[in-house]
């Protein structure tokens, strides 16, 4: 009968069909989509997952110092030069360089002097000197670098007090990349700089320790003749990263990493240039970047104008950028910035606007 | 025509702001529901499609926002594309959970990505009418899904089942979080329809679209879920499961789901008339989540 065979070939193909399609969506559950070769959703940044690490030791490296050593899971690797934010029971977040080794994947260590009201400390290091012990849980963000080392046959680092702290690491990875490195590590005493020890014993002959009660400033003459190829590093307090800015030779600059006071508004003025509509603004001090872009370009989106939700991230062309949100990844950070907070480090900025 | 215009229902409108938020995933367990992996995974497929979804939002959004003329609907659509940005960066971060649970959502999720990049993205198109076209079809599918976000949102708000079954209270803050937000921000998606276009026959047909490709993307992926997880020996899904899960309360209820059709629909409709924005904002001010991110 015909309509039997019609009836058994539909039935049939409709079988074979379901086949078919069950078949493929074991390995495309949306078959017939596509997928995007590069999957965006699932590798976001992690922004709203608070990462959290126990004090696990508590040790004294110098007086005034304490190093906490933070043991989590899944911690990212980090490279020298990387600092983490530390959110502290009281909701404060400072930030502190990594100081400990990058092979130890269970834990990071940072070092904490304690800064007293009088000297302008605002709270945060007496907070993780008083209430950071053993068994304490604590969120961290990051970790981020800003001032990482790169690849140079030779080094000068130049550390102030606790700001060895993100040069140990580095002075550590110089070595045993087998680099030409000198280091010249000053403070007031010995007795209150951290780490001396492992330091005079990573090379004795390169390393020069200034403490301030036995032999006054450091002689910071020889970085005006440095041979080119020579990179110099410094932290420490804006003094002496002042003395390493003015002994450069002309046309070098030094890398510095600056812990200034976090703030989320204001700074210095500066330009910026918009470079596809042909404009340049002026940033005030007391004005953020989308402020005064949006006078030129009022149909420039935002949002939250916090630093958190992402939509007015912008590509950088030229200049330094001073990142103030935390959002972006570092390599976001390489080449656009949020401009609804974060500045920029030096005169001029050039966005893709 | 004056007498159709939609009324929004004036005390229901709040200014809206992106809020910060946290959510710690390490205690979440796989079956948040217990015991019920039909309804873990079913509301699991949020965060299949929000991550993309959302993104694609704010993406269309920043594109429409220079054609808006009215600067209070201009602050909404402002607060409501950071609320989209954070809703899709949260749901982004409980798909390496899932991962870290045995129950990789890669493959699902990168053809989420590619209809939301790819066939919804910007076309190759000539500026002027035809960019301007699809722009506007674009507003209109977002009003039509914002319809059901904001239906979502109303429900998890209201769903006191979830809790009495024991729902991992991370997961159901986030939920409430984001369907609080949703609530908020309900009438936004619609105004900007409306005052960009407006046309009758677009939001008919779009919403026609949008259902159809929630209804597809759902059933895929509550099966996608089901047939992958790693601790479930049968993994059948069927209508009749999500029928019966409505009735019980841990699911939204079909008969519901179904009688909020015509309401889109209606030319009188408008977002202010359903859920309570007072209910919402008083889960925000509760939230864990929402003020453990300050």
């Amino acid at each position: 009968m015909p309509r039997f065979t019609t009836v058994a070939l539909a039935a049939g193909a409709a079988l074979l069909v379901r086949r078919a399609v069950r078949s493929r969506m074991t390995t495309a559950p949306l078959w017939p989509m596509p997928a995007l070769d590069e999957p965006v959703s699932g590798y976001g940044r992690g922004s709203t997952v608070p990462r959290k690490v126990l004090v696990t030791g508590r040790a004294t490296p110098a007086e005034g110092v304490v190093e906490l050593r933070l043991e989590g899971a899944g911690l990212p690797a980090w490279q020298p030069g990387a600092h983490i934010d530390l959110v502290l029971p009281s909701g404060l977040v400072r930030q502190y360089s990594l100081c400990g080794d990058p092979a130890d994947t269970g834990a990071y260590t940072v070092a904490t002097r304690l800064i007293e009201e009088e000297q302008g400390g605002r709270g945060g290091s007496r907070e993780v000197h008083e209430q950071l012990h053993d068994g304490v849980e604590v969120e961290i963000r990051g970790p981020r670098n800003r001032f990482p080392l790169i690849d140079s046959p030779a080094y000068v680092f130049v550390a102030g007090g606790i700001g060895v702290t993100p040069v140990l690491p580095m002075v550590r990875a110089a070595e045993a990349a087998g680099a030409e490195w000198r280091l010249v590590y000053c403070g007031r005493s010995r007795a209150t700089m951290p780490y001396l020890d492992e330091v005079e014993r990573l090379g004795r002959d390169r390393v020069t320790v200034v403490a301030e009660d036995e032999s006054g400033r450091p002689d910071l003459g020889f970085l005006g003749e440095l041979p080119d190829g020579t990179v110099v590093y410094c932290c420490g307090p804006d003094g002496l990263m002042d003395a390493v800015g003015a002994a450069m030779p002309e046309g070098r600059a030094a890398r510095f990493e600056r812990f200034s006071a976090a703030a989320t508004t204001g700074g210095t003025a500066f330009e910026v240039e918009l470079r596809r509509s042909g404009r340049t603004v002026a940033v005030a001090a007391d004005q953020s970047v989308l402020e005064a872009v949006r006078e030129e370009l009022p149909g420039i989106t935002y949002s939250c104008r916090q630093g958190f939700c992402g939509t007015c991230q912008q590509r950088v062309l030229e200049g330094e950028i001073e990142h103030r949100d935390e959002l972006l990844t570092d390599a976001e950070r390489g080449d656009s910035m949020l401009i609804c907070v974060s500045r920029c480090a030096g005169k001029r900025l050039v966005l893709d606007l | 025509m004056s007498n159709t215009q939609p009324a929004p229902v004036a005390s229901e409108h709040v200014e809206l702001k992106a809020r910060k938020v946290s959510f710690d995933w390490e205690e979440t367990p796989l079956h948040w529901v217990p015991g019920d992996p039909f309804t873990t995974h079913t509301i699991n497929v949020l965060h299949l499609l929000l991550p993309a979804g959302e993104r694609w939002f704010v993406h269309v959004y920043k594109q429409a926002l220079p054609h808006i003329t009215d600067d209070r609907l201009r602050e909404d659509v402002i607060g409501f594309i950071g609320q989209e940005a954070i809703h899709s960066q949260a749901h982004d971060d409980v798909l390496p959970h899932l991962r870290k649970l045995g129950l990789d959502p890669t493959p699902y999720t990168a053809q989420v990505d590619w209809f939301f990049e790819k066939l919804l993205g910007d076309r190759t198109l000539p500026p002027g009418r035809p960019r301007r076209w699809w722009l506007m079809e674009r507003v209109a599918m977002i009003a039509a899904i914002e319809h059901y976000t904001a239906f979502l949102g109303n429900w998890v708000l209201n769903a006191d089942e979830l809790d009495r079954v024991g729902a991992d209270p991370t997961m159901l803050d986030l939920l409430r979080w984001h369907g609080a937000e949703e609530v908020e921000h309900r009438s936004v998606a619609f105004e900007l329809f409306m005052h960009l276009d407006g046309g009758y026959r677009r939001r008919a047909r779009t919403w026609a679209l949008a259902f159809s490709a929630l209804v597809f993307l759902w059933q895929r992926g509550i099966r996608f879920f089901m047939e992958n997880d790693p601790s479930l020996l049968d993994p059948k899904a069927s209508f009749a499961d999500f029928v019966r899960r409505g009735r019980k309360g841990v699911l939204p209820s079909t008969p519901d789901m179904l009688r909020s059709i015509p309401r889109y629909l209606s030319r009188a409709y408008h977002p202010s008339q359903e859920g309570d924005t007072a209910q919402a904002m008083a889960y925000l001010a509760s939230s864990p989540g929402a003020n453990g991110g300050r």
